[in-house]
């Protein structure tokens, strides 16, 4: 009986785990299946492979300036990233080291700024990037970016794991502040930086409804854009959509697969 | 005349209105070897951490080699520091740890090579130059954190709790690892510990820390022997010296002291404070005292006996207070047995009611 129940039980954890990983996997699956049909077939359900691989990836070519489109799109979020990292770990790092009356007043007022909706964020920042004359230039898609409240957390959590005996080791050894950062934290906690590397590039890139706002003109759209603005067409080629849409994810993929150990070793802590 | 390599006047802490160090005055020699001692929060790593300039000072003085060094840097008072959790740079090898500070310092690169090795060849550390921390054990990081001191050639090694994070095997071994580092560099040393065996192995010179103050100042077998007060007393020794309350009478004569649950009396007549009848005292009395043959004796309920080998320590109680007896070798001894325990009533110590000790 009990060995029975034990069956019974794991059968329905792996009947629930396989359904739970065919539908987090199916649409990924559609989508490269989807890419080698027509446009047609798509529309009718097709589930399988078919022949139009080529012409679909012509077609997405003759629509768009992919070189373009994917220049801006790794521009932005490699810099937003790149300057989201400097500035929320320098933050994190202050918050949990130094000491200050106001601090905690200070981070606080930081963490409140994560229950703001950005819907409701949208209309001054476009004011505030239309005064800064940044309207339609990368720029106003970066800078927004870069005074994460929830990288900063992140950072801050992840810093009291780091030893604050390193921290004065370096002292007596005459590191100055900026080189205890640079030198010692940085590369102690580089399995935390590499976690946010992940986080925030991957949210980078998928941006959509701010790009969307402030980019204006085609040569400055970035890739989820240019995806969304094919797919709502009047009549959209769904061939040429699936085609940009595994473009647009492929590089997603290939950093969190590279990264993808020190993302987990980030993620639970980085000193051992 | 020996010179003070470090020296603190009035030296005081405060955090916002707590004052955590009150006022620490002390010398220290030349190539001494100086343990501070005392139970967790009595401020003992905090003073080590103002030394080394990891702590402001609020007010006193301090200074190393003569020279004042309240507001200098750390890496400027010469100084190096081990650490309890050995602060090895874990991206870094044994060899850029060691030879950190030099680099820093602008020591050019054969000169950072030669010291490294130097110190190396002292810790038997040649084979593990090019490993990370991470692939050493708890003693060879420690080996390796002491020779990062070593490289910097201090005025003063501070040891923060070196050994806490050892087995008690490595502890054993590296004690006196560093009690022989010590003889051959013959450097100053101020080393803090809350483990009074490590303080009296090593110590030229022993400083008892409460509540932010010094107790005694003190060689080890000054403090085991003639400590000024029931705190140091209890503090230095293992196992802790058992106190029994007393009173002074006068017998036969004679001023006397009365242990109050036994009723035995002791002669007081060596001692120069002179004792109202019925002052209220604390008799002192080590678990080692006791011994064959002893002039006074008292009757004891045994409640425990533990049977170690080498020695016998015996937990009992004289009335309402526990006392532990300590006996050298194998006695035959039984829980729930009376026994008599005989010691010399000259080896007890006094205390007076505001826990000082009377002479």
């Amino acid at each position: 009986m009990d060995r029975l129940t034990r069956t019974l039980s794991s059968v329905f954890t792996y009947a629930f785990l396989g359904i739970m990983a065919f539908l987090s996997i199916f649409p990924f699956i559609w989508m490269i299946l989807g890419a080698t049909n027509t446009s047609i077939d798509i529309v009718k359900g097709k589930v399988g492979i078919g022949s139009a691989l080529m012409d679909n990836i012509r077609a997405f070519a003759a629509a768009v300036d992919v070189p373009l489109i994917f220049w801006n799109s790794i521009k932005i979020a490699l810099l937003s990233t790149a300057l989201t990292l400097i500035v929320a770990s320098l933050a994190g790092y202050g918050f949990e080291v130094f000491r200050s009356k106001y601090r905690e007043r200070v981070y606080s007022a930081i963490l409140l700024t994560l229950m703001v909706p950005f819907a409701a964020l949208m209309i001054p920042l476009f004011i505030m990037m239309g005064k800064l004359g940044l309207i339609d230039t990368h720029w106003a898609v970066i800078l927004p970016t870069l005074g994460s409240a929830f990288v900063i957390f992140y950072f801050r959590q992840s810093t009291k794991a780091f030893p604050s005996e390193l921290r004065d080791a370096a002292r007596v050894d005459g590191l100055k502040e900026w080189q205890i950062f640079l030198l010692i934290y940085v590369p102690v906690m580089r399995s935390t930086y590499a976690a946010a590397f992940i986080i925030v590039f991957m949210a980078s890139w998928n941006n959509y409804l701010w790009p969307l706002i402030v980019l204006q003109s085609n040569e400055m759209k970035t890739i989820t854009l240019v995806v969304s603005s094919m797919a709502s067409a009047y009549y959209p080629d769904f061939g040429a959509v699936m085609v940009s849409a595994i473009l647009a994810t492929l590089p997603t993929l290939v950093v969190f697969f590279v990264m993808q150990r020190q993302f987990v070793q980030g993620m639970i802590g980085s000193i051992k | 005349m020996a010179t003070s390599e470090l020296s603190l006047k009035s030296v005081r802490k405060t955090f916002g209105a707590l004052e955590v160090i009150k006022g620490v005055d002390l010398e220290i020699e030349k190539g001494e070897f100086t343990v501070f001692v005392g139970p967790s929060g009595c401020g003992k790593s905090t003073l080590l951490r103002m030394i080394a300039g990891l702590e402001d000072i609020s007010s006193g003085e301090l200074e190393i080699s003569g020279q004042r060094m309240n507001e200098t840097d750390p890496s400027k008072r010469g100084i190096a520091m081990v650490f309890q959790s050995y602060a090895l740079y874990p991206h870094l090898t044994v060899r850029q740890n060691m030879g950190f500070a030099l680099r820093f310092a602008g020591v050019p690169k054969a000169e950072i090579e030669k010291q490294v090795m130097d110190a190396a060849r002292i810790l038997e550390l040649e084979k593990l130059l090019d490993r990370r921390p991470k692939a050493l054990s708890g003693g060879q990081r420690q080996r390796v954190a002491i020779g990062r001191a070593i490289v910097r050639h201090p005025k003063v090694f501070l040891f923060d709790e070196p050994l806490s994070n050892l087995d008690a095997e490595l502890r054993v071994h590296m004690r006196v690892e560093i009690a022989k580092l010590h003889k051959k560099l013959g450097a100053t040393v101020v080393y803090v510990t809350h483990d009074q065996v490590e303080a009296m192995t090593l110590a030229d010179k022993i400083v008892v820390l409460r509540d932010g103050r010094i107790e005694q100042v003190g060689s080890p077998l000054q403090l085991y022997s003639d400590p000024d007060n029931r705190f140091v007393a209890g503090f230095i020794g293992s196992p802790k010296m058992n106190f029994l309350p007393a009173t002074a009478v006068t017998n036969n004569g004679q001023p006397s002291i009365r242990l109050d649950a036994s009723g035995i009396v002791l002669p007081a007549g060596h001692l120069a404070t002179g004792l109202a009848d019925g002052t209220r005292l604390v008799a002192g009395l080590r678990p080692e005292i006791f011994k064959d043959g002893g002039d006074s004796s008292l009757l004891l309920d045994i409640e425990m006996v533990e049977h170690l080998g080498s020695e016998t320590l015996v937990h009992a109680r004289s009335g309402e207070t526990l006392v532990t007896v300590k006996y050298s070798g194998i006695r035959p001894m039984k829980d729930g047995e009376t026994v008599r325990a005989e010691f010399d009533a000259a080896n007890v110590l006094f205390f007076g009611a505001d826990d000082q000790r009377i002479r």
